[in-house]
Formats: C-alpha cells, structure tokens, sequence
C-alpha cells in the first residue's frame, strides 16, 4: 500500500526525494569542499617550512578573506628579534576571475625563509609582470614559461613553473602586488623562520610583548586549527548551512505528509474501521517519509558525486574532500529531518475520528 | 446463551458548538449470537449513530455496551480498538474499498491489520462463495458498484468477527446487485453463523432479516 501510495503521487514524490537530495548533496558539498580547501591550504602554508605567522589585529582565520596590511617595516623588528632567523612579507590579492590567491612575495627574504622554490622549468621574476605558478596550476590551465596570463586586469608573463607546496599556487613580485593594491610598504602577512623550530615560543612571545594585539601564531598551530574538526569559525559556517538543508528537507517532507494525510483522510477512516491501531497508522506513514528520504539520500549521493565533477571542472584547483563519516552524517540528518518531519502529520492521522473520516469527502 | 450485544439505556449527544443534538435517546437493545438483525428508520432517527456505537468507532454519552461479555467502552482506546478488529466487520454503503489496491490486496489488506487469528485458508472459501474468485486481480474502479459492496463483505468477513455491522449496504446498488448482496449476508450469516446487524432504508432488504427493529427519533420503537 505504501508502494501504491508513493507511486500513484509521481510529482509529490520526485519533489520530496529531490528535496532530500538536495539536502543531501549540499551538506555533503559543503562540508567536502571545506574541508578540502582546509586541508590543502593548510598543508600548503606547512609546506613553507616557516615557524611563525604574524597578521594584524583581527585577522581572518582564512588567509586572504581580510586584507587588514600591516606596514613591511614592521618586518625589519621581527628580524631584529632573538633567534629570528628571517623573515618575509606577504602581500595577499585576490583575483576573482579565477577564484585564486595570488601572493606578492619578495624573492630574497622568501629565499631565506623557505629555502627557495623548486623551479621545475623556468626561473625566478625578472621584471615586475613576471608570474611563477605552480605546477598544478601550470597543468590545469595549460600554463607555459613564456606565457601572458591575465590577471588582476595585468598581463603577466610566466617566468617559471615551481613545485607546488609552498604557500599559494600564484606568486608576483611584492612591489607589484602592492602598486596594484595601491598600498605602499604594506604586508598581509609576515612568516618568520626561527634559527631553530625549538624557539618557535620565545618568538611568539617577543612578538606578542612588542605587538600585543596582532595575530601571531606559530605554523604549526595555524595548521591543526585548520585541519581540526572543532574550528570554531568553520563549525559556525557549516553548521548554518547544514541546518538550512536539513530545513528544506525536513519542510518538504512535512507538507508533502501533510497534504499526504488530508488528501487521504477516507483512507484512514477506511483503516481505523478495519481495526489499524494508531501506532499502525504511524508506522505506515513514517514508513512512507522513510523510503521517500532513503530514496533522497541515494539521490543525493548521486548529486554529490555530480557536483563534484562539476566544482572539479569549474574549478580544477579546488579540492572537495569526502569522508565516510560525513556521508554517513548526511545520511542521518536526512533520516532524522524527514521523520521529524513526518512526524506530527503521523501523530494527527492517528488521532483522526474514524467516524468523521468516513464521512470526509 | 448470553446476547452478543446488549445495551442499557444508551445516550449520544452531538455538540456543535452551544447547540447539542441528541441522536440516541435511551436505546436498549439485546441481540443474539448468530442473529440477522436490520435496523430500519427514517433519516437522521440515529441508526447510524447506534451503528457507530455498538461498533465501538464513537463513544456514547452515557450507558453501556456489553459485546461478546465486553463492556466496550471501559476498554482502553487501544483495547477497544483490538478487541473491535477481531469481533466486528463493518460494511458500508459507500464501499469504502481503497482504490489503489486491487480486490485482493483489500482483502489481505484486512488480514494483514488483524494479523494472526485470522485463518490464511479463509480466503479462498470467502471469495469463492461471494463469487468475486475471478475479480481479485481488479481495482475498485474497474468493478460494479455490487461486486465492490461483495468484495467489501469479504474484507468485513475475512476474518471470522462475530458480528458484521451493514450500513445501508445495498443503498448504492440497483435492485439486481441488492438482492445479490442480501443473498450473500444471508450465506454469511448461515454458513460462518456470523451475527449481523444491517440498517437499511428498503422493506425488502429488511425481509431477509431474522428480526426488524424500528426506530424513531432516537428511539427503538419496535422490535
Ligand atoms: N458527527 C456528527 N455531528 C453532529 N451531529 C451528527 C453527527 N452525526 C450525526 N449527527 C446527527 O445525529 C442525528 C442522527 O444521525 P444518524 O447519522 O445516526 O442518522 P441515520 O438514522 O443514520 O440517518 P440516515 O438514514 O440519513 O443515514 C442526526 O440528526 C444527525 O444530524
Ligand atoms: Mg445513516
């Protein structure tokens, strides 16, 4: 009966198990895609070999989503510190026709942080529009030395590929990153090599003394916060719209039993005469939203893996991360919404009067 | 023998609203194990509402209903609802099939809410004798308005329940299906020894009755 009942109502259902779907799919995206661009930056930010990070005050946790500069002077202080070893600037902008970071970076004290790039064809800058991008980059959009790319309304010739892993994927000299920012002497960010990783602490305490309310944290930590499932600012953002695709669902589902139930009222008055107990009833219409979302789910776990294909294509440098566990969570929201869902629509349908239901039209 | 059904002194009032409309005014009532009983009256004199009563699917104003023993309304609602599925088979007059399921599947349908006690052998001897054996595969729509009201006695009967409660059971049929379904109730009766209480507007179908009960304004004013 409940096969008849879910067949007979083509559009109801395609429109309830789309719903779960999409509630399915876009937890899954979400979380995925979070946590794959998490993971890759953080991996690239440790990749630097750098050991502290200074931001200004309030400062993102993502890199590049505030400017907030500080002045590149402020660099000259941090190297003077003890047991600093060096220290570079960064420049962050954001080019929004290719969704990228790009970092303006300044060759010789980069050097000495990170130990230098690992050019793979090519070689460093050479004049204030060179580029160096990495060779994911290179690969994805077909990228040669030689090359103009256009970026940040520039054209920027491509003086080297590098080794991905260090930090961003797109890299322009400092100078030219801050013309363009129309922001002289500024920095987004510094990153400080100690003389040894073991004074990591005694910097970030020099720093905190000289600077009390910059953002300074060591690499290290900046990464597990990153990769860590409890971050605070991502939690937040996750759960907001996690809870907004368990909403859709949980409301589709709600009216589709809903209209579902008076739609049926006869029907019921029909199984209450025959002697259907209120915990049949409902059974058999939580049972109904139950097969609806399990249909949703596979949906949207086909839709997932669609979305994937499409963010990949799109965006061939984004990562979308799956985990067995968020699937499974994906799944479980789905289940719990549509049975809330279905719930009090149940809960009146076994309370009907099956007198008065026999005699509904 | 103690009745199957007995009454005392049963009251229902509807409220709607301030306005209360008394339906049942006093009504007492025995019937016997394996009678045929048809209930007769004009509109709106109650016989529905008793229907509806001594079936346990509206609870009275006041009095009480012995059924089978059973004081049907000191029974909790889930009781009630237990005890009624295994002793009582209502038909309607409106069918009241469900018409995405074919003939067969309405009848499992029965079997399957009453679930064990009811004899799965059962249902060849029900379908065979109401003569609806080669209409199991269709739907309601696809059936005459007599074979549904057969297909709908089958359900009432599938399961052996004691009483079968008709209302108006041929007021939907034209007079050819009306004395085919008479002569079924009456089979049922005879054969399975199920004890029916059936309200009709038609003398004829009253006829086939063991016993006529005449009623007026709320009130049994013959037996
Ligand atoms: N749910 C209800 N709410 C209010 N009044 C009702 C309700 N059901 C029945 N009544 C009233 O109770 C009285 C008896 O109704 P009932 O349906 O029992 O009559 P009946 O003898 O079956 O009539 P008919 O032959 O037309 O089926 C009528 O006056 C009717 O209007
Ligand atoms: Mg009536």
């Amino acid at each position: 009966m409940i096969a008849q009942n879910i067949l007979r109502r083509p559009i109801r259902t395609v429109i309830s198990v789309l719903a779960v779907g999409i509630e399915v799919s876009m937890v899954m995206l979400v979380v995925g895609l979070t946590h794959g661009m998490l993971h890759d930056s953080a991996q690239r930010i440790g990749g630097l070999g750098a050991d502290v990070m200074v931001q200004a005050p309030h400062a993102s946790m993502f890199l590049g989503m505030t400017s907030a500069p500080m002045p590149v002077k402020l660099g000259d202080y941090f190297a003077r510190l003890d047991h600093v070893k060096a220290v570079t600037p960064v420049l962050f902008q954001f080019d929004p026709s290719g969704v990228s970071l790009i970092w303006g970076i300044d060759m010789k004290t980069w050097d000495r942080v990170t130990g230098g790039f690992a050019y793979l064809r090519g070689g460093p800058f050479t004049g204030p529009y060179d580029l160096l991008v990495d060779n994911w980059y290179a690969r994805q959009n077909r990228v040669r030395v030689g090359q103009v790319v256009k970026l940040l309304n520039h054209g920027f010739t491509v003086s080297g590929i590098v080794e991905h892993g260090k930090g961003s994927r797109l890299f322009i000299p400092l100078q030219t990153a801050e013309s363009l920012a129309e922001q002289q002497n500024r920095a987004s960010i510094f990153f400080i090599k100690c003389t040894n990783p073991g004074y990591t602490d005694s910097v970030i305490n020099a720093i905190k003394k000289l600077l009390p309310n910059y953002t300074v944290l060591s690499v290290q930590e900046y990464m597990s916060l990153l990769t860590s499932n409890d971050l605070p600012a991502l939690t937040d953002f996750i759960t907001v719209l996690v809870a907004i695709a368990v909403t859709i669902g949980f409301l589709v589902i709600f009216l589709s039993m809903y209209t579902t139930i008076a739609e049926r009222t006869r029907e019921i008055g029909i199984l209450k005469s025959l002697g259907a107990t209120k915990g049949y009833i409902i059974e058999l219409i939580l049972e109904e939203a139950g097969i609806l979302s399990l249909a949703g789910i596979v949906a949207g776990y086909l839709g997932t893996w669609a979305g994937r294909m499409l963010i990949h294509r799109a965006f061939p440098t984004v990562t979308v991360e799956f985990t067995a566990r968020w699937a499974v969570w994906a799944a479980i929201l789905a289940i719990v919404g549509s049975f809330i869902g279905a719930l009090y629509p149940a809960l009146r349908a076994a309370q009907l009067d099956p007198v008065d239901a026999l005699a509904y039209e | 023998m103690e009745p199957i059904i007995a009454t005392q002194d049963l009251e229902k009032v509807y409220r709607i609203g301030r306005v209360s409309i008394p339906a049942l005014r006093g009504v007492s009532l025995t019937v016997e194990e394996g009678e045929f009983v048809a209930v007769m009256g004009p509109s709106g004199c109650g016989k529905s509402t008793l229907l509806h009563v001594l079936g346990g699917l509206t609870r009275p104003t006041s009095g009480k209903v012995l059924v089978d023993g059973n004081d049907l309304f000191a029974l909790s609602d889930a009781e009630r609802t237990r005890f009624r599925r295994h002793k009582i088979g209502f038909v309607f007059q409106r069918f009241n099939l469900l018409p995405t399921l074919t003939a067969r599947d309405n009848i499992l349908l029965a079997q399957h809410i009453q679930g064990d006690g009811c004899n799965p052998h059962r249902f060849e001897t029900v379908t065979n004798m109401l003569g609806i054996a080669d209409k199991l595969a269709q739907r309601p729509n696809e059936l005459s308005g007599g074979e549904q009201q057969r297909v709908a006695i089958a359900r009432a009967a599938i399961c052996e329940p004691k009483i079968l409660m008709a209302d108006e059971p041929t007021g939907n049929l034209d007079s050819e299906s009306s004395a085919v379904v008479l002569n079924m109730m009456r089979s049922v009766n005879q054969e399975f020894r199920q004890t029916i209480l059936m309200i009709t507007h038609n003398p004829e179908a009253a006829a086939v009755a063991d016993r006529i009960i005449e009623m007026r304004d709320g009130q049994i004013i013959s037996k």
